[in-house]
């Protein structure tokens, strides 16, 4: 058996031969937290696109208090259409999202915002023509505390030492490993209780991506936060990740816990290359 | 969906005859202009001269996407050039049209040479500056052009050629029958235009630069050269008005408010389309005169702002895409089978399929 | 000397109105991409508003006041309802737009008010003897204050959008306004509340200019070229910029007032021809201005 190299698909179409190596999706595991009470975030049936093109065709995915999930899957499957979805840049056709437990009518920014979800959306999002505290300030817009604010910013520059050599300096002269750190801070100015992140590895050097996902598990230890992550570099996602959802062509091909996902001999192979 | 529309297909029989009768009925109702009391007869005039005017300015506006507020000055550009010619240099003011033609269209390529590199919205501004500039410009040069008194054409510098056998004071009816000319002459040139390899990249320009790009045609050259048939057309209507009015003040006559009734025209009649600009005309001539009464004067301005922004939010195609909206629910013109798609017939199968792909292939198409 | 500095003055001076409109050109512009080719009917709709008033005996300052909130709101309401439901669709469609608005709001003018010139109070004195003399050259009052206001609208909108929350929103909208609304920002709220501030600044600015540039009265026509000088002034500068905006207005006066002054070969009226050769020489070699930094042209 050839091992199967990991395939760059042209639109969220299935390519039957890369899933000759893949076992059936029956055999796959299927494990979610389903009880609506405990999740943070819970997606039932989700329907998004663009357009005319449905690129969702009805996702299940939940996240608990302080987890960390990670979503998997080839370019084109879906996964930045899914956290938009969620932290409602796009609207979706069909499906429900649900904040501890709670139907979210019209998912917009704001209201996703209030409601504790923030989105790292994928290039970043830096406001470029800002400075880097100005760059924060704008991530609390949404809060009222002025004095709280000013102490997060302080805080968020100990956090990330490159943040604070640079404060007043314009984002937009930033390296790519300085502006996902600032996007990341910008979003947990917000102090939500969930974080969106899509692919903060992109485009970044090894150890700059290594310190990320140092920083992302610490955010989740210490203050609580959850994280949704959508990664393509799969290994060290899975690192920090309790469980994993595996996203095919608008839908859950598989999802469970990290170790099994490990453990299963096929989709190790097919989606992480050993 | 209660009936689905009628197919005609393209070159059929039935398709030819209908083509028949509408030609037959344009043909009449040229007579029938023709025959109209002459102020009303001047009226139509004008509505053709200003059809072709716009029928100009789509070609940039509508087909390209290179929105133009400064078309008055391609109109005044024309008047002028024949202005000065006949008047100046004594020419016959036929023969002055392609003059205007020339001289707009390389007017039009100077002005539009920024188009190759910026986006519409600045374009528009270069424009809009050049259509404000103009009225100034004429008034420099005023030993040519008369300046700000303005320019006379006197009625015996317009007689009409002996060959027509018009007499010295039927310059109405001669410029009649050369507005009908230059008008099927200009729809025929856009209809051409449009349907060529370059008209067709245009549109796909318009709505898609990175596509469009694809074409093999250089959009670059493709949109300068197009603003230059667009102002030359504009031109050669100007230069009919210039005929038709007998009396140019720049001042007055192809001022910023000019460029915007053009534009406004256009998209009252409707962007890209080719029978648009005749309505569009139609609009520009009668609104004003209806109006002329309301608002002391004012009420025109009014009604064609309003009527703009109305059309952009309700009808954005115009009159003539509404009407076709409709028209398309009864009768759909179906390409002709035989000369439409010799390509697809001259595909040939893959020489070498594998059996096992081909009924893989088939299986999958069928469970979709 | 005189005549050199005469012109400097007289430069600066419609260089300050020019700043003003070039001012309100930006503010729009890097809220909403784009520019708003009816903001000089706006500005002259306000001066009519104004006009009235004072006819009707109401002190000039407190009719100018009035003019700035009827600007503000039609600010706001033309983003809201005009604007707004058709950005997505095309640029080509928000021009056409903004030509609508232009076209109907000067025949709304001549319309309500009539179309014959009116007469507009002095908000500064401007006789004949108010002037200092410096250098030899006449420094009329009227300039001065006009220079002060001028300079009073750049400090207080430096102020809005540095010191204050609604201008890091604003900053942030124009910069990324899908990360504005990512954190939060009501996108929406904040580009009526730019195309507000934006007309505010306008009707201030025709307020200020009807008295002194020609023919000093009220008339249909008259801020049609304004327009145009001020779009070059700010294409100049960089319609991203605001210090492009104060700069190229300036520049632009003075330009403008020395070209008249110094080179009379050119028949001192082409003011209108050197601004459409200046707007096309910087789009040509450098679309961004002077200050700018967006990026002007399409992928």
């Amino acid at each position: 058996m050839t091992a199967v190299e990991p395939r760059e698909d042209d639109e969220a179409v299935l390519d039957e031969s890369a899933l000759v190596e893949a076992p059936a999706p029956e055999d796959l595991p299927h494990d979610d937290i389903r009880s609506s009470g405990s999740a943070l975030l819970e997606v039932r049936g989700l329907r998004a696109g663009y357009g005319g093109a449905t690129v969702l065709h009805g996702i299940d995915v939940s996240v608990a208090p302080s987890e960390v999930v990670v979503v998997l899957g080839a370019n084109g499957a879906g996964k930045t259409t899914l956290l938009r979805a969620i932290a409602g840049l796009i609207p979706h056709s069909a499906g429900e999202i649900l904040v501890t437990g709670d139907v979210v009518k019209r998912a917009r920014p704001e209201e996703m915002l209030r409601r504790g979800i923030g989105l790292v959306p994928q290039g970043r999002g830096t406001l470029t023509d800002l400075t880097v505290r100005d760059n924060l300030r704008v991530g609390a817009v949404t809060r009222k505390d002025r004095s709280g604010v000013s102490a997060d910013v302080d805080r968020w520059c100990e956090v990330f030492p490159a943040l604070a050599k640079r404060r007043d300096q314009v984002a937009g002269t930033l390296s790519g490993g300085e502006q996902q750190m600032l996007a990341i801070a910008r979003a947990m100015m917000a102090r939500p209780r969930l974080l969106l992140c899509d692919e903060v590895s992109l485009g970044l050097a090894p150890v700059v991506v290594q310190g990320l996902f140092r920083v992302l598990r610490e955010l989740n230890a210490e203050s609580d936060t959850a994280l949704l992550l959508v990664e393509q570099n799969a290994e060290l996602a899975l690192a920090i990740a309790s469980r994993v959802y595996l996203l095919e062509a608008g839908t859950v091909a598989a999802s469970g816990a990290t170790e099994a996902f490990r453990g299963n001999d096929a989709i190790r192979r097919a989606y992480l290359g050993y | 969906m209660s009936t689905s529309p009628t197919l005609v297909r393209r070159n059929s029989p039935l398709h030819l005859t209908l083509l028949a009768v509408g030609a037959l009925v344009v043909v009449a109702a040229i007579f029938w202009g023709y025959g109209l009391q002459d102020f009303n007869r001047g009226q139509v005039t004008r509505v053709m001269i200003y059809a072709v005017a716009i029928a100009g300015l789509n070609i940039a506006s509508g087909y390209s996407g290179l929105i133009s507020v400064g078309h008055s000055a391609f109109f005044g550009l024309g008047a002028y050039t024949t202005g000065v010619l006949v008047v100046r240099y004594g020419w016959s003011a036929e023969w002055t049209i392609p003059v205007a033609f020339v001289v707009c269209f390389v007017a039009g390529l100077i002005v539009g040479l920024p188009a190759l590199r910026i986006r519409g919205l600045y374009l528009a501004m270069v424009t809009l500056a050049f259509g404000v500039a103009f009225p100034e410009l004429i008034g420099r040069f005023d030993s040519f052009t008369g300046g700000a008194e303005g320019l006379t054409i006197r009625n015996r510098m317009l007689r009409p050629p002996d060959w027509t056998g018009f007499k010295l004071g039927e310059k109405d009816k001669w410029l009649y029958w050369v507005a009908v000319v230059v008008l099927l002459f200009t729809m025929l040139a856009v209809h051409n235009l449009v349907r060529s390899r370059y008209g067709l990249a245009l549109v796909a320009a318009r709505d898609n630069e990175i596509a469009a790009a694809a074409s093999g045609v250089n959009l670059a050259v493709a949109k300068t050269v197009a603003f230059g048939v667009s102002g030359a057309l504009t031109g050669i209507g100007g230069s009919l008005f210039a005929m038709y009015l007998g009396t140019l003040v720049a001042g007055d006559s192809f001022t910023l408010l000019s460029a915007i009734s053009l534009l406004t025209g256009l998209v009252i009649g409707g962007q890209a389309t080719r029978f648009g600009p005749i309505l569009g005309a139609v609009a520009v001539v009668y609104i004003p005169y209806y109006t002329s009464d309301i608002g002391q004067g004012q009420a025109a301005a009014v009604l064609f702002g309003a009527v703009l922004i109305a059309i952009i939010f309700v009808a954005p195609e115009g009159l003539t895409g509404g009407f076709f909206r409709l028209f398309h629910k009864y009768v759909v013109l179906v390409p002709s089978v035989a000369g439409r798609t010799p390509a697809l017939r001259q595909l040939k199968p893959d020489p070498t399929p594998e059996p096992a792909a081909v009924e893989e292939l088939a299986a999958t198409r069928k469970s979709n | 000397m005189e005549i050199f500095l005469d012109r400097l003055f007289s430069g600066l001076t419609s260089g300050s109105i020019y700043v003003l409109i070039a001012l309100a050109l930006v503010v729009v512009f890097r809220s909403s991409g784009t520019i708003n080719f009816a903001q000089g009917e706006y500005a002259l709709f306000t001066c009519f508003v104004a006009w009235w008033l004072t006819t009707k005996g109401c002190p000039l300052v407190l009719a100018m006041l009035v003019s700035m909130v009827v600007g503000f709101a039609l600010g706001v309401v033309t983003e809201r309802t005009l604007i707004r439901p058709i950005r997505k669709r095309n640029e080509a469609a928000v021009l056409i737009v903004a030509l609508g608005l232009f076209t109907a709001l000067n025949g709304a003018d001549g319309w309500i008010w009539g179309p014959e010139d009116k007469v507009f109070p002095h908000l500064l004195p401007n006789g004949l003897n108010d002037y200092v003399l410096i250098g030899g050259a006449r420094l009329h009052y009227d300039s001065i204050g006009i220079f002060v206001a001028t300079g009073l609208v750049i400090a207080l909108l430096a102020l809005l959008l540095n010191r204050t929350p609604l201008g890091l929103k604003m900053r942030a909208v124009a910069t990324n306004p899908e990360s504005a609304a990512l954190s939060g920002v009501k996108v929406g709220n904040v580009l009526s509340v730019s195309w507000g501030v934006s007309s505010a600044i306008g009707s201030f600015a025709g307020v200020l200019l009807v008295p002194v540039l020609p023919p000093n009265q009220l008339n249909l026509s008259g801020f049609f070229p304004i327009l145009i000088f001020s779009s070059a002034a700010a294409l100049l500068g960089g319609l991203d910029s605001i210090v492009g905006a104060v700069v190229g207005g300036l520049v632009f006066g003075v330009a403008e007032s020395m070209l008249n002054g110094y080179a009379t070969f050119l028949g001192g009226s082409l003011q209108l021809t050197v601004a459409f050769a200046i707007i096309v020489v910087v789009l040509v070699v450098k679309p961004t201005g002077l200050f700018g930094r967006r990026r002007v042209e399409r992928v």
